[in-house]
C-alpha cells in the first residue's frame, strides 16, 4: 500500500513544488481512475494492470483539460480562492459519481486478486506487489525524466525560478499544464493499481488525499524523493496500527503522527525549507 | 534593436516615461543609471516579462513588444537577469543545459557547450557543483555562460558586476568584449559606470524613467553632469 | 456608518421575529429555521475564516461536539439541553485548542488540511465508542416537549431560538470587527509576517478566533439536535456539512457580517427546495450543484454578493 499512496502523493508533490497550488480534489482523480479501472474491466474485460495503460493517458488528459481551464485561473489568485475552487472541484466530483454511479461499492475480481507469494515466514499478497513495484519503477522512470530530458529539467527549473526559467525560453503556461497533467497520470496509475486491492466507491477520494497529504507534508512539499519514502513509511505505519491497535483507528493514527511531525519539523522530515 | 517611446508602468508609478534607445548589431550599449531609474524594468520589457503602457520595441524590423517571453528568447533576445537567477538545486551543467532550451539553441547543445567551457575553465571545472553552493563570480559566470548557451545574437546583462570583486569584473568584462568580437550584440545595463563605458561604443544615461544623456562612450565618460552624480568626481 | 447599520438590522430582525409570529405554514418556519441557524453557523465560520483568513473545512468537528455532548448528556442523564450546549460549547473550545495549538504554525492550506483530518478523525472515534455514542447507527431523542427540554410541538418556537441565535452571532461579528481582536485578524490575514513584525501575537489571536467560532457552531450544533431529534456521524462531521457551512458566507462575502446573512437568505432556500425535490432520485444532485455554485462563485466573485452589489453601487455614483 505505501506504494500507492506514494504514487499519489508525487503527483501531488509535482504540482505543488512548480505551480504552488493545492489541489484537493486531487483524492477525486484517483477516484475517477479507479472507477474507470473498473469500467475497463467491467465492459471490456482488461485486466486492471493491463487497463493502466488506457487508464494513465486518460489521467493524464483530464488532468491537463482542467489545468488549462481551471487551474490555470486559480495560479494567480489569493490563497483561500484556490482552495475554494478545488474543494467545490472535488465536491462536484465526488457527488457526480455518486449521482452517475450511485454509492454501491465496486470490485475488481480477477484470478490473482487473493493469491499470495510466500517467502519463508513472510505471506505476501501479490498484487501489493505488483504495486510496490510498479510504485518504485514509476517513480525511477519520473526521475530520470525530471534529471535527463529538457522537459523534465524545465519542470524542475520552474520550480526553482520561475523568472529564470522564462528567461531560458521556457513556455511556463505549457509546462503547468503538462506537470498537471503528471500528477494526474501519477494518480492514473494508482488508480489501476488500487483496483484489485481496495474497492471504488464515490468518497474514496478522500481517505486517500488526506493520506496523501500527510506523506506530502512528512516528505516535504515539493520534494518528490520525499514523497516516495514518506508513502512507504506510511504504508507500514497503516499496517502495523491496523494490526496492532485497531482497523478502524489507523487514520487517527495518522492525524496524530501528521501533527507531531509539524510541530517538530514544519519542513517534513526530508523537507526542503520553502518557507 | 530599436525602442521607440515607451512607457511603461507598475501599477499607479511610471517607471520608464518615453524612453527611446537603440541598438545597432555587433555594438556594445551601455545604460547607466542609479536604483529604480528604470533600467531592469526596460530590459524586463523587451524580454517580455511586463507589458508596456505604450511604445514600440522593434528588433530585425519586426515589432516585439507583445510577444511571450518565450518567443523573444527564440527571436534572440537573451537576458542575463539582476541577481543571475540560476538554479539553484541544479548542477553547473544542467544550468548551462537549461540555458539552451529553446529550439534554436538545442541542437548545437554539445558544441556551445564546449565554447562556453572555453571562455569560463572555471565553470568546466565544477561542472557538477550545485548552483546554490557557489560564489557570487563564479554564479555571474554561470549566468553569464547560460545566456551564451542560448546562442544570442544580442545579450542582455543587468548589472553584471553588482557585489562582486574587481578582479572578477575584470574577468566578465573581459570575456564580454570576447564574446561581442565573436559576434554578439551586447546591452548592458549597469551601475558601474566607468568599467561598462569603457567597454561601450554608446551610452544612454537613465535618471527617473528618462532618458537624460546619451553619446559615444569616450564622450559620456567626460560629460561633467556624468562626472559628478554618477562618478563622484 | 456602523451604528447605523446596527440600527437597520435591529430593526430588519424584529421585522423577521413578526414574520415567524404570523407565519403558519410549517415549511416556510422551517425555511426561515434554515435561514436563520445557517446565518449564524456561517458567522461563526466567518470569525476564524473570514476575519482570521484561516479555512477550516473541518468546522463539523465542532458542530459535532455540540450535537453529541448535549444529546448524550440529555439522553443518558436528563440534563437540559440549555446547559448542555454550554457544555457543548467548552468541549468544542478544547477541542478547538486541541486542533489550534499545533496546527495554526501551519501555513494556510496545511492548516485546511488538518480541519479536514480533525474532524475525520472525530468521526472515526464517534463511530469507533459504538457502546457511548451509538456508532453509526446514531442517537434517536425521544420527543418530549417542553422548554427546558429545548423541544416543542410546533415551530414557531425553534424559529424564534435560531433567530436569537442569528442575533448573537450578528451583533458578535460586528463587536469583533470593531474591536482590537478584529483589527488583529485583519493584519495577519493581510500579511502575517508583516503583522507579527508589528508585535501582534497571531498564534494568540487565531487560537482565540477559533475557540469563539468554535463555541457557537457547538451550540448551533446542540440546537440542530434538538430540532431534528437524531443524530448519527455520518452528517454531524460529515465534510459536506463542512463546506456547506461555508458556501453561505462565500456567496455573500467572506470577512463581513451581513454577507453570511444574504448569502443565507440567497442559497439556503435553494439548498433545502433542492434537497427535498431532488435528493431522493438524484442522490448527489444538490451537492454537485452547491460544488458548481461554490467553484463559480469563488472565480467569479471571490468578494462575494454583498461587496460587489456595493461595487456596483459605488461605481454608479462615481460615475
Amino acid at each position: 500500500m505505501g506504494g500507492i499512496y506514494a504514487l499519489v502523493s508525487i503527483g501531488l508533490t509535482l504540482i505543488f513544488g512548480v505551480m504552488n497550488v493545492v489541489n484537493f480534489a486531487h483524492g477525486e482523480f484517483l477516484m475517477l481512475a479507479m472507477y474507470l479501472t473498473f469500467w475497463v474491466f467491467h465492459y471490456f474485460q482488461i485486466d486492471p494492470y493491463v487497463s493502466l495503460l488506457i487508464v494513465t493517458p486518460a489521467l493524464f488528459l483530464i488532468g491537463a483539460v482542467t489545468q488549462k481551464y481551471l487551474i490555470q485561473h486559480l495560479i494567480r489568485a489569493e490563497h483561500y480562492t484556490q482552495i475554494f475552487a478545488t474543494v467545490g472541484l472535488s465536491t462536484i466530483m465526488a457527488n457526480a459519481a455518486l449521482f452517475f454511479w450511485k454509492a454501491d461499492y465496486r470490485m475488481v475480481k480477477t484470478s490473482y486478486v487473493s493469491s499470495t507469494l510466500t517467502f519463508s515466514d513472510l505471506v505476501v499478497s501479490y498484487p501489493r506487489l505488483i504495486s510496490f513495484l510498479v510504485a518504485i519503477g514509476i517513480t525511477v522512470l519520473l526521475f530520470l525524466f525530471l534529471k535527463h530530458t529538457y522537459l523534465g529539467r524545465a519542470i524542475r527549473a520552474t520550480s526553482q525560478d520561475i523568472t529564470g526559467a522564462k528567461l531560458m525560453g521556457v513556455n511556463i503556461n505549457r509546462v503547468y499544464i503538462f506537470t498537471f497533467g503528471l500528477g494526474s497520470a501519477c494518480v492514473g496509475v494508482a488508480g489501476a493499481l488500487l483496483m484489485p486491492i481496495y474497492y471504488a466507491f464515490p468518497t474514496v477520494g478522500l481517505h486517500f488525499v488526506l493520506t496523501a497529504f500527510v506523506v506530502v507534508v512528512l516528505g516535504g512539499m515539493g520534494n518528490i524523493t520525499g514523497a516516495l519514502f514518506g508513502g512507504l513509511v506510511i504504508g507500514v505505519v497503516e499496517a502495523f496500527s491496523g494490526f496492532f491497535i485497531s482497523p478502524e483507528l489507523k487514520e487517527a493514527v495518522y492525524f496524530v503522527i501528521f501533527v507531531l511531525v509539524l510541530l517538530v519539523k514544519p519542513a517534513g522530515l526530508f523537507g526542503l525549507t520553502k518557507g | 534593436m530599436e525602442v521607440k517611446k515607451v512607457n511603461l508602468a507598475y501599477g499607479q508609478m511610471q517607471v520608464l516615461k518615453e524612453v527611446s534607445l537603440q541598438v545597432q548589431e555587433r555594438e556594445i550599449v551601455s545604460l547607466i543609471g542609479a536604483n529604480s531609474a528604470g533600467k531592469s524594468s526596460m530590459l524586463n520589457a523587451i524580454s517580455g516579462l511586463v507589458p508596456l503602457a505604450g511604445g514600440e520595441i522593434v528588433f530585425e524590423g519586426n515589432p516585439i513588444q507583445s510577444l511571450p517571453s518565450h518567443e523573444i528568447i527564440e527571436l534572440g533576445i537573451i537576458q542575463v537577469p539582476e541577481g543571475r537567477r540560476i538554479f539553484p538545486l541544479m548542477s553547473v551543467r544542467e544550468n548551462l543545459l537549461m540555458g539552451c532550451y529553446s529550439r534554436r539553441a538545442r541542437p548545437k547543445s554539445g558544441e556551445t557547450l564546449q565554447r562556453v567551457f572555453e571562455l569560463f575553465p572555471r565553470l568546466a571545472e565544477r561542472r557538477d557543483q550545485l548552483g546554490e553552493s557557489m560564489s557570487g563570480g563564479e554564479q555571474q559566470m554561470l549566468a553569464i555562460g547560460r545566456g551564451l548557451m542560448a546562442g544570442p545574437k544580442i545579450l542582455m546583462l543587468d548589472e553584471p558586476s553588482l557585489g562582486l570583486a574587481p578582479i572578477v569584473v575584470e574577468i566578465i568584462f573581459k570575456v564580454l568584449q570576447e564574446v561581442n568580437r565573436q559576434g554578439v550584440t551586447i546591452l548592458l545595463v549597469e551601475q558601474n559606470v566607468k568599467e561598462s563605458l569603457d567597454i561601450s561604443s554608446r551610452g544612454y544615461v537613465l535618471e527617473n524613467g528618462r532618458v537624460v544623456l546619451e553619446g559615444v562612450g569616450k564622450d559620456l565618460l567626460e560629460n561633467s553632469h556624468l562626472k559628478k552624480a554618477y562618478l563622484g568626481l | 456608518m456602523r451604528f447605523l447599520k446596527g440600527n437597520y438590522f435591529l430593526g430588519f430582525l424584529i421585522l423577521l421575529a413578526l414574520l415567524v409570529a404570523v407565519v403558519e405554514n410549517a415549511f416556510v418556519l422551517h425555511l426561515l429555521i434554515m435561514v436563520f441557524t445557517s446565518i449564524a453557523l456561517g458567522l461563526a465560520w466567518n470569525i476564524i475564516g473570514g476575519y482570521g483568513g484561516q479555512l477550516s473545512f473541518g468546522h463539523a468537528a465542532f458542530y459535532g461536539i455540540g450535537a453529541y455532548t448535549s444529546t448524550m448528556l440529555f439522553v443518558h442523564l436528563g440534563v437540559t439541553p440549555w446547559l448542555g450546549m454550554i457544555a457543548g460549547g467548552i468541549l468544542a473550545v478544547v477541542a478547538s485548542l486541541v486542533l489550534g495549538m499545533p496546527c495554526f504554525r501551519l501555513r494556510g492550506t496545511y492548516f485546511t488540511l488538518a480541519t479536514i483530518a480533525f474532524a475525520e478523525v472525530l468521526r472515526i472515534l464517534v463511530v469507533y465508542f459504538k457502546e457511548f455514542t451509538g456508532g453509526s447507527i446514531g442517537i434517536v431523542l425521544k420527543f418530549n416537549a417542553g422548554f427546558l427540554n429545548l423541544m416543542f410541538k410546533n415551530r414557531e418556537p425553534f424559529a424564534y431560538i435560531a433567530l436569537g441565535f442569528m442575533a448573537l452571532t450578528y451583533y458578535l461579528s460586528v463587536w469583533i470587527e470593531n474591536s482590537r481582536l478584529g483589527y488583529y485578524l485583519t493584519a495577519l490575514k493581510e500579511n502575517e509576517d508583516g503583522a507579527r513584525a508589528l508585535g501582534i501575537n497571531t498564534y494568540r489571536c487565531k487560537l482565540v478566533a477559533l475557540m469563539l467560532s468554535a463555541f457557537l457552531t457547538a451550540l448551533i450544533g446542540s440546537f440542530f439536535a434538538q430540532y431534528l431529534t437524531f443524530i448519527e456521524p455520518e452528517s454531524e462531521f460529515s465534510l459536506g456539512l463542512s463546506i456547506g457551512m461555508t458556501l453561505a458566507v462565500m456567496i455573500g462575502g467572506i470577512g463581513t457580517a451581513l454577507g453570511p446573512v444574504i448569502g443565507a437568505f440567497i442559497i439556503t432556500p435553494l439548498q433545502e427546495l433542492l434537497r427535498i425535490y431532488i435528493s431522493g432520485e438524484y442522490q448527489g444532485l444538490q451537492h454537485i450543484i452547491y460544488g458548481i455554485v461554490l467553484v463559480v462563485v469563488v472565480i467569479c466573485i471571490p468578494q462575494g454578493v454583498y461587496r460587489w452589489v456595493l461595487e456596483i453601487i459605488f461605481k454608479k455614483r462615481t460615475a
